[in-house]
């Protein structure tokens, strides 16, 4: 129950939607029960030839029954939707609202997005709960009570009968595909993991394939991963439809057995004979819209799995220290770095280890080094994303983590190495930074990083995959230019572009970051001239720090043979 | 399928005949209660029959299925064998991963519902109907009449709103996607303080999903009440105009009332259910439709023949008048002209969008030439034998490929043969990549690429060059593969790569002005053709634009 509650809470919230659900169902369920009696019952008066307003009573009966039945079903259908898209909608929001504060944390501990797109996969498929799970054992249920209760009146024994079918058809039946569901779902899942990843692998690398003569190996795994996935697909679903026949076929039978019973009631004399089309018609019809109960356990089986793995996200993380010191707006920022030691979890190594300095206000400062020293971790850690396990971060002589991260934000102005762009315009793109940026200044914005050729409306589509990677990094300091900071951190922000643009594009930068604090990564050793500081990282240490003039006079010096070895390789 | 139907149908007309038997033998014949039972054991057969054989329907229509999903997903994956080779539409892969996983899986409702419920109700709602009309011509009329309006008004129904839906529902599928979008997005959001906003903008989406939503379903709701209606309208005729023959004209027996008034419902809730697996089906075959699309485009594989190469060093290769273009955009690659020697240390230069990637997809083999002659050792490529070239050639790219797999099965991709771990460690450390894997977790059985750990650029670039140091080709494409990488792996990188020289054609996409000065032979690119030729003194002498290319990147140097 523990691993439901999540999508039970965020359900009951909808009270409304699903009473009518269930008021509707059951009235659609006991009129047409009520429907089929009727007619049972007034074939058998016919065979009598009744007076003819007895049967004109019993056939508008049938009619209205008919009528009333067809719409509450409509009515039904109406509000479980409505109320399961609304359900959707709230385990979204709570979903955010737990996932939101943990952000920095999640992206720690999972560097890859795999876990957003499941986390995504999750709440759609608890959609389901409400429609397949939860309601429409209690409308049967409901229907059921109401029928035997009927039944009672004109005999006990077959209200009985009854009874036992519906506790076999309700309980048994689903806790028994239940028990056997558990492995079935987990491998199938497992299974289109596998193939979907084959998949990837086969077209991204065709090209390696083919050169190292490994496709045709490659794509025999690839129609034996799929053959394998459509067997077991189609065991699953072969499974299904032989619990829904054995559903099916148990409904009947019970139907069977109510008239056999009843009949032997109308032979000793017990019943009117009149009552045993009526009583057959009432079985089967109230037993017909049992097969329903044949694919439950499979939903909820994965709405199970679902929840618990939406709860694992959050339930495992500690909750966090209140971090509720606000910075003081006006006041500019001052970092010092003390022996900071961070490494990330299930890494052999650290990120960055022993790391000292001082970020001043209103200083020009780069970091440098090759790919994997720590430069982008130690930005990381600027902004509290990083998992800082020794040492101390102090902005202003407090700890970081007690400073309330938002504030700290507020004064910032980031690129990061991966931007992300929302579905929408370039309009909203751009706001996102600021909602107030007028039209004009944004296209000043885009002026400025050299974006003439895109229109506001122009449409980003989502995460930027219709953008080059230079275009992305451009349009990600077009924002920037939007919103007033402090400092301002850039993770290598003109790696995709050709020189020239890049160092107009910092010349803009510089305008507008007179009296900021500007830090900036750097993959490239040109242009650090003017910088009143260059941090030199290798494996995840500061090896060397200093001015340009003060770097390039150390004999020796790490950063003067890289800068040598640069000269050679001058670029295009 | 059809025969199970049939079989089925049978069942049912048996079943009810039995039902009315039992009840018309104890209700009106007031016959002793053992006389019925021979025929509820029949019954009960009856019903296991029907069971089976609808049982039977459905698992034929799964195997459909299954068959139908596995062909389609060959002659997909067929297709996009045909254009895979260049980067030009790397771009959409996760499109098509899409294609391929979600939207052929949307096609097994057609094969696995829709088409047995189809095969089942037509073989149902015949026989049944005959039965009713052999009973009672009168009810077999009314059906005949009023049955007809299901369908039709299906169609009419399904044709207003096709389009519709069908906008609407892509509409949503967008829709649907921004949750995924925002949660992505989510260090963004918070760098720009937009928390609350998007939580609203989570919200908002979320009800305005649901209201469209609700807007196509209200539709097919609308749809299936409208068949109730129908039915309803037309039992209740039926069950009034039995009432009628048995009561007024008293010339209808309670037997065939009885057995027509059960096997009415029987027939509408096969039309009923056939409505509803209309819809299913429906979408399943807009599904159908996107696959069909994408098999149309047209493709332009590089064909190979039978002609194997023969000599065991480096084959030479010569372009003549070799032209190509792509499909979409307006590029084009005019005819060119190169040799190639053996061993030949080759730059291609050009500024961005000069053609030079072309150019070397076209030499690579990646590319079918348009016009011209692609000669391989004097051979025409399209005689060559595929594996016999691709056996000697190894490409590099800035963004190679690292499979999902073992840091060892990534290497060991450049080896046809077993290789022990001692070469494997001995390419890796040429690649300047052995203190990485060392330091790693399980060392050569760490997984990594997708589902694993992730790697840099430059971690990428190293394995990529391990395995080509292993696979020891004789010819060597590089498009940029140091673009973007820091200084320091760039030389380990080149520095391996230089090892190779002797040993390998090398043609190179060169950034660096080093590699430039060092080659046998430039080739300029300007606009799709070939502007220049020679060596870096050549060029230097007779060229102009060369000459400024060169002038202003050293001018541009800030020292």
């Amino acid at each position: 129950m523990k691993d439901i509650s999540l999508v039970l809470k965020m359900m009951l919230k909808e009270k409304k939607d699903i009473l009518f659900s269930v008021f509707f169902g059951f009235l659609a369920g006991i009129t047409a029960v009520s429907l089929f009696a009727a007619s049972g019952y007034l074939i058998s008066q016919a065979a009598f030839a009744p007076p003819i307003y007895t049967l004109m009573i019993l056939v508008a009966s049938v009619k209205l029954l008919g009528i009333t039945s067809a719409i509450s079903r409509y009515g039904e259908r109406y509000f479980s939707h409505r109320g399961t898209f609304t359900i959707l909608k709230n385990i979204r929001l709570k979903v955010y609202d737990q996932i939101e504060p943990l952000a920095s944390r999640l992206l720690q501990k999972y560097r890859s997005g795999d876990i957003l797109a499941r986390i995504v996969g999750d709440v759609e498929s608890l959609q389901h709960f409400f429609l397949r799970v939860f309601y429409p054992p209690i409308v049967l249920a409901a229907v059921f009570i109401a029928t035997i209760f009927f039944t009672m009146y004109i005999s006990a024994g077959v209200a009985l009968t009854m009874s036992a079918g519906m506790i076999v058809v309700l309980i048994v039946f689903p806790a028994i595909f239940y028990m056997i569901q558990k492995k079935a779902a987990l491998s199938m899942r497992e299974k289109r993991g596998v193939l979907s990843s084959e998949f990837t692998d086969y077209l991204y690398g065709f090209r390696e394939l083919t050169i190292f003569q490994q496709a045709e190996r490659k794509e025999q795994q690839l129609f034996d991963e799929m053959n394998q996935y459509e067997e077991m697909k189609a065991s699953e679903n072969r499974q299904l439809a032989i619990r829904e026949a054995i559903v099916i076929f148990f409904s009947f039978f019970i139907a069977i057995i109510i008239l056999v019973q009843a009949g032997f009631y109308v032979a000793e004399g017990n019943l009117a004979g009149t009552l045993l089309a009526m009583l057959f018609m009432i079985a089967i019809t109230v037993f017909e819209d049992t097969p329903s109960m044949a694919v439950l356990p499979a939903h909820l089986e994965e709405s199970k799995s679902s929840s618990k793995r939406l709860i694992e996200v959050w339930e495992n993380e500690e909750p966090s220290k209140v971090a509720v010191q606000e910075l003081e707006p006006d006041l500019p920022l001052h970092f010092d770095f003390k022996d900071v030691f961070i490494q990330y979890p299930n890494e052999k190594k650290p990120a960055v280890q022993h790391a000292s300095l001082q970020i001043k206000p209103g200083k020009n400062i780069a970091i440098v080094g090759p790919s994997g020293s720590g430069k982008s971790t130690l930005m990381q850690a600027l902004l509290t994303f990083a998992p800082v396990k020794s040492g101390h971060i102090l902005v202003n002589g407090e700890d970081i983590n007690t400073i309330a991260p938002d504030s700290l934000w507020e004064q910032m102005n980031v690129s990061l190495q991966h931007n992300h762009f929302f579905y929408g315009s370039i309009y909203e793109n751009l706001r996102f930074a600021n909602r107030n940026a007028s039209a004009e200044i944004c296209r000043d914005a885009l002026e400025k990083v050299q974006l003439t050729h895109f229109s506001l409306e122009d449409q980003v589509l989502e995460k930027g995959t219709n953008l080059s990677g230079g275009e992305k990094q451009r349009l990600a300091l077009a924002r920037l230019f939007l919103r007033e900071a402090s400092i301002w951190l850039l993770d290598e922000p003109t790696s995709s572009l050709d020189s020239i643009t890049e160092q107009q594009i910092m010349n803009e930068i510089e305008k507008v970051t007179k009296y900021q604090t500007v830090v900036t990564i750097r993959h490239r050793l040109t242009g650090l001239e003017s910088m009143d500081r260059i941090i030199v990282m290798n494996q995840g240490e500061i090896v060397e720090q200093g001015t340009y003039t003060e770097l390039m006079g150390k004999e020796n010096g790490y950063f003067k043979a890289m800068k040598e070895l640069e000269s050679q390789q001058l670029a295009f | 399928m059809g025969a199970a139907s049939i079989c089925m149908a049978l069942a049912i007309v048996g079943q009810s005949y039995l039902v009315v038997t039992v009840i018309q033998k104890l209700f009106l014949n007031n016959a002793a209660f053992p006389s019925i039972l021979p025929a509820v054991f029949i019954l009960i057969g009856m019903l296991l029959l029907r069971t089976i054989f609808q049982y039977m329907i459905k698992g034929s229509g799964i195997k459909m299925a299954q068959i139908a999903k596995v062909s389609i997903r060959k002659k997909l994956l067929q297709h996009f064998n045909g254009q895979q080779m260049t980067d030009a539409d790397k771009g959409q892969s996760g499109q098509k991963t899409s294609l391929f996983m979600d939207t052929v899986d949307e096609i097994d409702g057609y094969f696995s519902q829709y088409l047995p419920q189809l095969i089942q109700s037509a073989g149902i709602v015949l026989i049944v109907w005959i039965v009713i009309f052999i009973q009672n011509w009168t009810s077999g009329l009314i059906i005949l009449i009023s049955a007809p309006f299901i369908p039709i008004f299906m169609m009419i129904i399904g044709v207003k709103t096709k389009d519709k839906s069908k906008e609407q529902l892509s509409q949503l599928a967008a829709f649907s996607g921004t949750f995924l979008d925002t949660l992505q997005g989510l260090p963004t959001v918070k760098l720009f303080g937009q928390s609350d906003g998007q939580r609203n903008k989570i919200n908002q989406d979320s009800t305005s999903f649901r209201d469209a939503t609700m807007g196509v379903l209200k539709v097919a709701f609308t749809n299936s009440l409208s068949l109730e209606f129908i039915s309803m309208l037309s039992i209740g005729l039926i069950a009034l105009e039995i009432a009628i023959r048995m009561i007024i004209f008293q010339n209808l027996s309670f037997f065939s009332g009885f057995f027509v008034l059960l096997l009415a419902p029987e027939l509408f809730s096969q039309l009923k259910q056939l409505g509803s697996a209309f819809h299913s089906g429906r979408a399943s075959m807009g599904a159908a439709s996107r696959v069909e699309d994408v098999l149309k485009e047209e493709t332009k594989p590089v064909s190979w023949g039978t002609v194997p190469l023969k000599s065991d060093k480096a084959p030479e290769i010569i372009l003549e008048q070799a032209s190509f273009h792509y499909e979409q955009g307006r590029f084009r690659l005019e005819p060119a002209s190169m040799t190639i020697s053996p061993y030949e240390q080759v730059a291609i230069i050009g500024k961005t969008g000069a053609g030079k990637s072309t150019l070397l997809g076209l030499l690579a083999g990646f590319l079918p030439a348009e016009d011209g002659k692609f000669l391989i050792d004097g051979i025409p490529q399209e005689k060559v034998q595929k594996a016999d070239w691709f056996q000697r050639i190894s490409y590099l790219t800035q963004q190679p490929y690292v499979f999902s797999g073992t840091v060892r099965e990534n290497i060991l991709l450049g080896s046809l043969e077993k290789q022990s771990d001692q070469e494997i460690r001995e390419v890796a450390d040429r690649a300047g990549i052995w203190d990485w894997i060392s330091d790693l977790p399980f060392g050569l059985d760490t997984i990594i690429g997708e589902g694993g750990r992730g790697l840099s650029g430059g971690e990428k670039q190293r394995i990529a060059i391990a395995r080509t140091l292993l696979k020891k080709p004789q010819i060597l494409f590089f498009d940029e593969p140091t673009t973007g990488l820091d200084i320091q792996t760039e030389h380990i990188l080149q520095r391996s790569l230089d090892s190779l020289k002797n040993q390998a054609t090398m043609v190179t996409v060169a950034h660096r002005l080093h590699t430039v000065r060092n080659a046998d032979k430039i080739f300029l690119l300007d606009q799709g053709k070939i502007a220049g030729e020679g060596t870096h003194n050549e060029l230097y002498k007779n060229n102009k634009m060369y000459q400024q290319m060169i002038n202003t990147q050293q001018g541009g140097r800030e020292a």
